[in-house]
This record gives structure tokens, C-alpha cells and sequence, in this order.
């Protein structure tokens, strides 16, 4: 994992959107650089990227290489690269274990460049890109996309086509420092210059050879780059863990604090996991009305924390992450496990879920699982899986509600606890009974088939997968299964009790399968609905690398909870008969039992 | 209590029946370490007592160890404690003024003792702080350059940044 350390403002380029314009006086003391060099290596970092500002016009630049090289990390610089073209630097440098150089290039020619630049710096910088290509380096080149050359991007590609181990991304212009204070003149349309990022991509990739260059894209709403949603990149996607500033006294992770999905566009995109979403300051200016939110598609709905490392106890018996710092770990991403006397630190670098969403399923839904199976994913739930909670240890804490925290194993029968819930309820049924979405799962057979046989229950399930529909057929003689979707179900009324017992979020449409649940029930009847939230697996790196060489695909379209089932039900007018939320005392599993009108 | 012809009476006095003498001195001029070390050099021939009198004065009472002290003896006593005591005061006064020059020397002389550092502990070391070359003037900052100052409106204060991809480097 990298670690970002600005080295100061200073530069000898005077970008017009320079994020740090206020600060371009401030540099860094060398000292302070080669404590937090040393910093990154305790906290466990395997790169140190210099940042600035411009880190290579700074004189202490291959003392700090060498530094960074004999504590055992690699060397990565964020650059305009004009010193770069140096051979002699860049030679130096790269026996100093340079690995990673992400430059800035930001026009093809050198009246666009310069333009952008205000200085005569492109030949300087796209000639750094000769010296760095064929090192085996990981080289991106950054082409932040503004209105002074949003309309000359394929002349960008053509400057990186001759480097086919470059990557060439094109990053929306940030309404920071510069870029806020000259928006107008300075920031296009997002959506317009997604369109043109898109051009631009695939006449890259029309031209470029099999080896590459690779092209990619930042600050844009997935949205609004159809067929390249792959392609964005971040810091995140870069590996990079921690930042920090000039004088800060300790690195913090890095978050997207700077952008927002807002909830009147984003909310049920099928693309809100990954997406970056808006820069806040565009969103201010300019609104999130060009977003055009994509309903429908699976979605995740777990994610790995996969094991980094093991911690050192204190020796005098207090708090292992207090001992190591609380600010540089990720209150969502980080997951530190106590187990006797032993601590393991875990990072989830799952991109199906933003940081919001990681840090409200670990801190307020407390849905965190130590996979102890060897399956691709666990399917049984009470037996594959250990419920992880906060150590009671934290609670008296001050530094609890900034702490990404200490968590313990606890034995807890939270999923028989709450499944027992269900089966009371199914348990007390008579009549005519559908379950939708049935799938191929028997596991309240001993409650149904009884009933069933008894008279007192006419069970028919519904499955659109025809394989699952014959197997739950086989299953339950004493009941009738049809290969159908909820949309197929067309009766009204025929049923008094209709059951989504762990289908409800895989229906595509929440709204429409309410208002179809609900229409296949008798006035009166009851309608049940079953269903898991996302959860985090703390697991070995070969566990992770196994799930994910899986087969196992997605089948959620949304990751609802029982509240926004409630708060739909509320609006169509159903009486909730109970409720049983998520919480960090629970399992993942949620019910709501709703009575039809 | 008697007093002592050539000592003030109310620093010193005299119990000639228990052969004790007494002895208050002001702690603003004799510091605590100065007392220990006058005490140190008597203890061989008299029973020493050091206490606090009161909040600026130490009280010191000594009793020779052979019997059949006099008046005169004892005065001998308190008088030889009373100089010894502004030795030690003096000395504890230098050994304050000259103390880093003492620890300098000493370390200098204890690191040439030890030799030349070896190749192992150069390892680390940086000899060096020096740039690399620069015979086009790249490495220069914009504003040394061209002279200039950033303007004061060209831009509202940006804070940290999390994410460089929209902005400068």
C-alpha cells in the first residue's frame, strides 16, 4: 500500500487550476519529510509517493529516495516530470527503487500545455515520458480535462500512443484552489466533457497496440461514461492508503470527501457502489441535473476484509490501535481483530461499496463476519460464520467515534436468534400460502410440509430459474412450484399469505414488487418479507483470492434494509404487523410482516 | 545554650553540658548539596544531624564523637564546619558554571578513545544533501523564475486535498 506525502507547494509549473494556489509559498522542512518517511514504514507501508506542489525541484529529493529505499520501500512521485526529463535523475532515481510516477501532462502540444501550465513546460514533460517509459514502471500520465483543452484530448492520446506502458487518464477538473476560483472560465460540463473523455478513450483504443497504453478516467459519474466503467481510477484504485499534509502530524486515509452521489439522482443507481459522483463544488454550481442514474443490475452484497497484517500487543496491556495511532486507518476500510493475545489488521479495498456505505455496515449495522469456512462464499450462515463486535474495551474510550476500533470474535446465535423469529411467524400460517422467490431452499420444510400434509396449508412456490424451480419441486411433493417471476404472477387476491423470504432484493424493481406482493394477497392477508443487509467477511488472503476466482455471481439489485421497506409500505398504505430491524446486536437478517388493505 | 565568642550568635550555639553545637545557616546561600558534602567530610570524628529549621534555613547540630568537649573545642568544631561548608558551596557553584564544558571534553575524549566509526555505521549516513544537476534551471519554483508573486485573488484558499486527479500535482 502507498503512502502520499506532500513535500510542500512550490513549483516550477503555475497550473491554472492549481488545487494548493494559496499555499505555493509553504514547504516542508527535509526533516519533517524524513520523519513521516519514517512513519509510512512503521505504519506498514510498502511505498512512499512525494507529493507536492512539485517534489522534484526540491534539492533533498534523491537524499529522501535514498532514505525511502533503506527502509525497504518502494519510491513513487506525483510530478509535472519536467525534471524528470533528465536522464541522469530519472537513472538515479530508479536505482533508488523509483516504481511509480504519476505526470502530468495536460495538452498534446505545446501551445495547449503551456497554456494550461503557464510555462514552457511541455517538451520538458512529454520528454520525461521517454526517459521513464521501458523501466517496468507503473506510469500513469494525468490530463485533467478543462475547458482551454477539453476539445483537443485526441491530440493527448497521440503525445502517449508511442508509450504502450503508459496510462492515460483523463481526470475531470477539481472546483478547488484554481479550479474554484476561475470555475466559469475554467470548468466544462461534466457531462460534455465525459462525452469527449469517451471519444477520446476509444480513439485511443482504436490506435493503440495490443501492449497498450491503457486508458483511464477520474472525477467523472460513472453514468456518464457508458462501456468505460471500468475504467476509472483513483487513489484508491492506485493503492494508496494514507496522505498527508504539510504539517500535519500524522497521515490520515484517503476518503472522497470532496464528491457526493446526491440522493435525489443517485439513490437505487445500480453504479453507486464504484461511482465517484459529483465534485461538491460543481454540485453546488452547476446541480446534479446531466446524471443519468442506471436502474437495474446485480450488486454485491458482501465484501472482504482481507488480512494485512498481525499487530504487536502493548506490552503494558493497552489498546494496540491507540498505541499505533488512531487518525492513518479507515474507519470503514480498516478492521482490527483481538483475539486473545493476538491482533490482526485487516483492509477492505472492495470497490461494490463506497466509503459511506462500508463504514455504515461495519459501525452502525455492525454486520462483520470472521469466514471460517472454505467455501467461495458462505451459505450457511450460523455455521460459516463469527460475528465480530466492538471490544468492550472501546467503550470508554474518547478517541471511540473517530477510531476505526478494536473488534472481537463473540460467539453469538444471532442467525438462529433471528430466523426463529420467522419461523414463528410462518409456523402460525393456515391457508393458501406462495412463496416467491423460493429458490431451491428447504429450509422450513419441517414447518410447511407438516402443515401441508395436515391440510391446514396449500404451499405453492415461485422461481424463475428453471433449474432451482425443479429442484425445490423435488423437494416438496406435498406442494406445488411454478418456474415463474413475480411479474408472472397474475393473480389477485388468490392468496393468504404471500412470503419473500431472502428474494426481496433480488427483485429489479422495489416499488413494483411491493405493489405486486401485495396484489396476490387477499384483503387482510399478510405479506412477509425476508431479507439480508450487506455484510463485511474478515478473511486470509488465499480465502479472498478463492472467492473471488468464484463463480459465484451477483444477485442483488439493491442492498435494502427493512426500513426502506417500511417507509414503501407506509407510502402505499400497509399496516406494518412487525418489524424486526438490523442492528449491531442482530444478525444480518431483517423481517417485516405487513398486512395487505 | 551558649553562645560562641567568634561566631554570631544567631548562626551558632553552643550546649557545652551535652557537648552538641549548632549551626543555621541560610539555604539561599549554602544549596542542600553544598550542606551534604560539608556533613560528608566531618562524619569521621562527629555525630552529624542535617534538618530543615524553617523554610529558608538548614539547621546542622554536631557532636564530637570524643568526649570532654569544651566551649573552645566546640567553636574549633562549628568554625571548621563553617568553612568547609563555603568550600563545598563554591565548588558546588563551579561544578554548576562548567558542567557542559566538562561533558563536551569528556565526550570528546571518550569518542576518540573508541576510534573511527566503522564502515557498518557510515551505511546509513548521508553525506550528502546536495541537488542534482540542473543546467536547464528546471528545478526552479515558478515564482523565482519569473519573478512573480501569485495574486492574491487568483484563487480562494484551497485546504487538503484527498484526491490530486482534478488538480495540480
Amino acid at each position: 500500500m502507498k503512502a502520499l506525502i506532500k513535500v510542500g507547494y512550490g513549483c516550477n509549473d503555475h497550473c491554472t487550476f492549481c488545487h494548493t494556489l494559496d499555499v505555493r509559498h509553504v514547504d516542508a522542512p527535509a526533516d519533517e519529510i524524513d520523519r513521516k518517511i519514517d512513519r509510512a514504514r512503521a505504519l506498514g507501508h510498502t511505498m512512499v509517493v512525494l507529493s507536492g506542489g512539485e517534489p522534484t525541484i526540491r534539492p533533498e529529493l534523491v537524499r529522501w529516495a535514498r532514505r525511502v529505499a533503506a527502509r525497504d520501500m518502494d519510491l513513487g512521485l506525483v510530478t509535472n516530470g519536467r525534471v524528470l526529463s533528465y536522464p541522469a535523475v530519472v537513472a538515479e532515481l530508479l536505482a533508488l527503487r523509483l516504481r511509480y510516477v504519476y505526470l502530468s501532462l495536460h495538452g498534446g502540444s505545446r501551445t495547449i500545455h503551456n497554456r494550461l501550465v503557464r510555462a514552457d513546460a511541455f517538451a520538458e514533460t512529454h520528454g520525461a515520458l521517454a526517459q521513464l517509459s521501458g523501466h517496468g514502471l507503473d506510469l500513469k500520465v494525468n490530463c485533467v480535462v478543462t475547458l482551454q483543452n477539453v476539445d483537443h484530448l485526441r491530440g493527448v492520446v497521440d503525445a502517449v500512443l508511442p508509450y504502450p506502458d503508459a496510462t492515460l487518464k483523463f481526470s475531470m477538473v477539481e472546483p478547488k484552489g484554481g479550479g474554484a476560483a476561475l470555475f466559469a472560465a475554467l470548468s466544462p460540463r461534466v457531462s460534455d466533457a465525459a462525452a469527449r473523455v469517451v471519444d477520446a478513450i476509444e480513439y485511443g483504443l482504436a490506435r493503440a497496440g495490443a501492449g497498450g497504453p491503457r486508458f483511464a478516467h477520474g472525477g467523472f459519474p460513472l453514468c456518464l461514461m457508458p462501456g468505460h466503467e471500468h475504467r476509472f481510477a483513483d487513489l484508491k484504485t492506485d493503492r494508496f492508503a494514507t496522505m498527508i499534509e504539510v504539517g500535519e502530524p500524522d497521515f490520515f486515509p484517503v476518503d472522497d470527501d470532496n464528491k457526493l452521489q446526491p440522493d435525489a439522482a443517485c439513490a437505487g443507481c445500480a453504479l453507486a457502489g464504484p461511482c465517484p459522483g459529483l465534485y461538491r463544488g460543481y454540485h453546488a454550481a452547476l446541480g446534479a441535473g446531466e446524471l443519468r442514474p442506471r436502474v437495474g443490475g446485480p450488486r454485491s452484497n458482501s465484501f472482504d476484509y482481507t488480512l494485512e497484517a498481525t499487530v504487536r500487543p502493548s506490552p503494558d496491556g493497552g489498546c494496540p490501535v491507540l498505541r499505533i495511532g488512531v487518525t492513518p486507518w479507515d474507519r470503514g476500510r480498516h478492521l482490527f481483530v483481538a483475539h486473545g493475545d493476538r491482533v490482526a489488521r485487516f483492509r477492505a479495498d472492495s470497490r461494490d461499496f463506497n466509503d459511506a456505505a462500508l463504514a455504515e455496515i461495519k459501525h452502525a449495522r455492525g454486520q462483520l463476519y470472521l469466514d471460517r469456512s472454505a467455501k467461495d462464499a458462505p451459505d450457511d450462515f450460523a455455521r460459516d460464520l463469527i460475528k465480530l463486535t466492538r471490544s468492550p474495551r472501546c467503550a470508554p474510550c474518547p478517541e471511540f467515534a473517530r477510531c476505526t476500533g478494536l473488534y472481537e470474535p463473540v460467539a453469538d446465535a444471532g442467525f438462529e436468534r433471528d430466523d426463529a423469529i420467522v419461523r414463528g411467524w410462518l409456523a402460525a400460517l393456515t391457508g393458501d400460502v406462495i412463496d416467491v422467490g423460493c429458490g431451491a431452499d428447504d429450509r422450513y420444510d419441517a414447518i410447511f410440509a407438516p402443515a401441508a400434509a395436515a391440510g391446514r396449508l396449500r404451499y405453492v412456490g415461485a422461481e424463475p430459474d428453471p433449474a432451482r424451480a425443479a429442484a425445490r419441486a423435488a423437494q416438496c411433493a406435498w406442494g406445488e412450484v411454478r418456474t415463474a417471476a413475480l411479474d408472472a404472477l397474475t393473480e389477485r387476491g388468490a392468496y393468504d399469505h404471500v412470503l419473500a423470504l431472502r428474494s426481496w432484493n433480488h427483485f429489479p424493481d422495489a416499488d413494483r414488487a411491493l405493489a405486486r406482493l401485495v396484489a396476490l394477497a387477499r384483503p387482510g392477508g399478510t405479506v412477509i418479507v425476508v431479507d439480508n443487509v450487506a455484510f463485511g467477511l474478515a478473511r486470509t488472503p488465499a480465502q479472498t483470492a478463492r472467492a473471488r476466482a468464484g463463480a459465484a455471481g451477483f444477485e442483488h439489485f439493491r442492498d435494502d434494509d427493512s426500513h426502506a421497506v417500511v417507509r414503501r409500505a407506509a407510502a402505499a398504505g400497509l399496516a406494518v404487523l412487525d418489524h424486526h430491524p438490523v442492528g449491531p446486536a442482530t444478525s444480518n437478517q431483517w423481517a417485516v410482516r405487513l398486512r395487505a388493505p | 545554650m551558649a553562645s560562641l565568642p567568634s561566631i554570631p550568635g544567631e548562626l551558632a550555639s553552643a550546649d557545652v553540658a551535652s557537648g552538641v553545637v549548632r549551626l543555621t545557616v541560610r539555604e539561599e546561600l549554602y544549596p542542600l548539596d553544598a550542606v551534604f558534602a560539608a556533613a560528608f567530610t566531618f562524619i569521621k570524628d562527629c555525630w552529624v544531624v542535617v534538618d530543615r529549621a524553617d523554610a529558608a534555613h538548614w539547621a546542622i547540630a554536631l557532636t564530637p564523637k570524643a568526649a570532654g568537649a569544651d566551649a573552645a573545642l566546640l567553636e574549633q568544631w562549628v568554625g571548621g564546619f563553617a568553612n568547609e561548608l563555603l568550600a563545598c558551596a563554591y565548588r558546588h557553584r563551579l561544578a554548576k558554571d562548567h558542567r557542559a564544558t566538562v561533558e563536551a571534553v569528556t565526550t570528546a575524549a571518550m569518542a576518540g578513545a573508541l576510534g573511527p566509526p566503522s564502515l557498518e555505521e557510515l551505511e546509513d549516513f548521508d553525506f550528502s544533501n546536495e541537488a542534482f544537476e540542473d543546467p536547464l534551471g528546471i528545478a526552479m519554483s515558478w515564482e523565482d523564475k519569473y519573478g512573480k508573486k501569485a495574486k492574491a485573488g487568483d484563487a480562494a484558499p484551497a485546504g487538503a486535498t484527498d484526491d490530486d486527479d482534478g488538480g495540480a500535482p
